[in-house]
């Protein structure tokens, strides 16, 4: 080896970055080339100055408990809401629910890896786009899909109508495959929003519904991700996200039926 | 870099869980990272204040986006972050390309081990103001490979260039600052 040689290596053989072959060769070089030694030494004291502990920057003020508290604001706020029914209220839905989760787990872990979007998020927000994926799985995964189990329209709308500050649409498409099975109260970032719950055989659609403000957005069109498929509108002042595991052209159908009924 | 593990977190992170969990998850995983993550941006935005915002803010965005964390360490994930966010900053500021002032401040008081290459403060102060004067590429691959004794790879993935570059960063950074402390030494400021 010679000396440029070892001098083009160096700064990895200084890092182990090197392989076992060359390295030995250098090693042999550094003890037959005493230029090349003083240079490697040269190398090595630079390396332990830099590694000197004071060298490093220390934050005064703690830190880490400082990230800790703002985290905390981040998650969702505990709500007075949040009350678990008694389960013995409703035994018919508990087992379809869980198996309907265990379902949607097999499809999402199956399809994760091998879905790619249908349409680029481009336009919408990625952030609201994975917390609305979040909330819709954890509304199945975490057995809580709803805090008013009702298929009737009438119950479930006066049920919002004392716990938020806007009317949420709800309505029963029934004849048409889309069932209503209930509603919850869930939150988007900071905001307060209805979720309106319906069942098409054995998938779950999550209506998410909250008032139009300047960070939201929506798509108008069919997006795909982590296997779920979104579709985001806007209507009467209300920004609106339905989520399901159900196919692109089955939550198509469905968000067509909301639209014009809205629109009466 | 133990693939395997790699590939376990991955999965882990994967799962659903809800917001408290994934918080617990993260700040085990992250929150002993926050002396590395504040070094690195106090180096590169060279003042305290700043960094600590950097810091704050990497870590909200690192939780915001921490399930889509795939094949990397949690360290140099974040050390990623931490450096987009101290980037989008400079660029904001303009002084990427200006050398600043030496620090001065926040030096710690000297309590030297015995095999320390750096015995006093006035050494350490001197060092840093040379570190500092680098050209901010050299300045960061110097930080992550010497003090945060990241490999090759995991600083590619940080500054998201080819690893011949990082290797050729790395050689010129160590070049350039043996001769500024040369020149430091030969006007005896240090």
């Amino acid at each position: 080896m010679t000396c440029s040689e070892f001098q083009k290596h160096i700064d990895p053989f200084l890092d182990n970055e090197v392989d076992l072959a060359t390295a030995q060769e250098m090693q042999r070089h550094l003890e037959e080339c005493a230029d090349c030694e003083t240079f490697f030494a040269g190398r090595l004291a630079l390396r332990q100055c830099l590694q000197t502990p004071e060298l490093r920057f220390v934050p005064a003020t703690d830190l880490r408990s400082e990230i800790h508290a703002q985290l905390r604001k981040e998650i969702r706020p505990p709500s007075a809401h949040f009350h678990w029914l008694p389960r013995l209220q409703f035994p018919n839905w508990i087992l379809p629910a869980l198996a309907g989760a265990a379902a949607v787990l097999i499809f999402w872990f199956g399809s994760t890896t091998f879905l790619s979007p249908v349409r680029s998020s481009k336009g919408a927000n990625n952030t609201l786009i994975e917390q609305l994926v979040s909330n819709h799985l954890r509304s199945l995964v975490g057995n809580h899909l709803f805090d008013v189990a009702s298929s009737d329209q009438h119950t479930v709308k006066p049920w919002f109508a004392g716990k938020l500050n806007f009317s949420p649409p709800v309505f029963d498409f029934s004849d048409q495959g889309f069932k209503l099975i209930g509603g919850r109260l869930d939150y988007l970032g900071d905001e307060e929003a209805a979720a309106v719950v319906f069942q098409h055989q054995k998938h779950y659609i999550n209506l998410f519904v909250w008032p139009r403000n300047q960070s939201t957005t929506w798509s108008d069109t069919i997006l795909q991700k982590e296997g779920f498929n979104l579709y985001g509108w806007e209507a009467n002042g209300l920004t609106i996200w339905a989520v399901t595991d159900a196919a692109p052209e089955t939550l198509k159908t469905f968000v067509e039926l909301e639209k014009q009924r809205m629109a009466e | 870099m133990d693939l395997p593990e790699v590939e376990l977190c991955d999965r882990l992170r994967s799962l659903p869980m809800n917001d408290q969990e994934r918080l617990t998850r993260f700040e085990s995983e992250m929150l002993p990272l926050t002396n590395d993550a504040y070094n690195l941006a106090r180096w590169l935005v060279q003042n305290d204040q700043d960094a600590h915002d950097m810091v704050q803010e990497a870590f909200l965005r690192a939780f915001r986006f921490f399930h889509g964390m795939r094949g990397e360490t949690s360290k140099a994930w974040l050390l990623r972050i931490v450096r987009n966010v101290c980037y989008d900053h400079l660029r904001k500021r303009q002084v990427l390309s200006n050398s600043s002032d030496s620090d001065q401040e926040n030096l710690p008081d000297t309590n030297p081990s015995p095999e320390a290459a750096l015995q006093t403060k006035s050494e350490i102060a001197a060092v840093r103001s040379a570190l500092s004067k680098l050209p901010e590429d050299f300045r960061t691959v110097l930080v992550l490979r010497e003090m945060e004794e990241l490999s090759y790879r995991e600083i590619s993935e940080i500054t998201q260039v080819p690893i011949g570059t990082v290797m050729s960063r790395l050689a010129r950074g160590r070049q350039h600052l043996t001769d500024l402390l040369k020149q430091m030494r030969a006007k005896d400021l240090l």
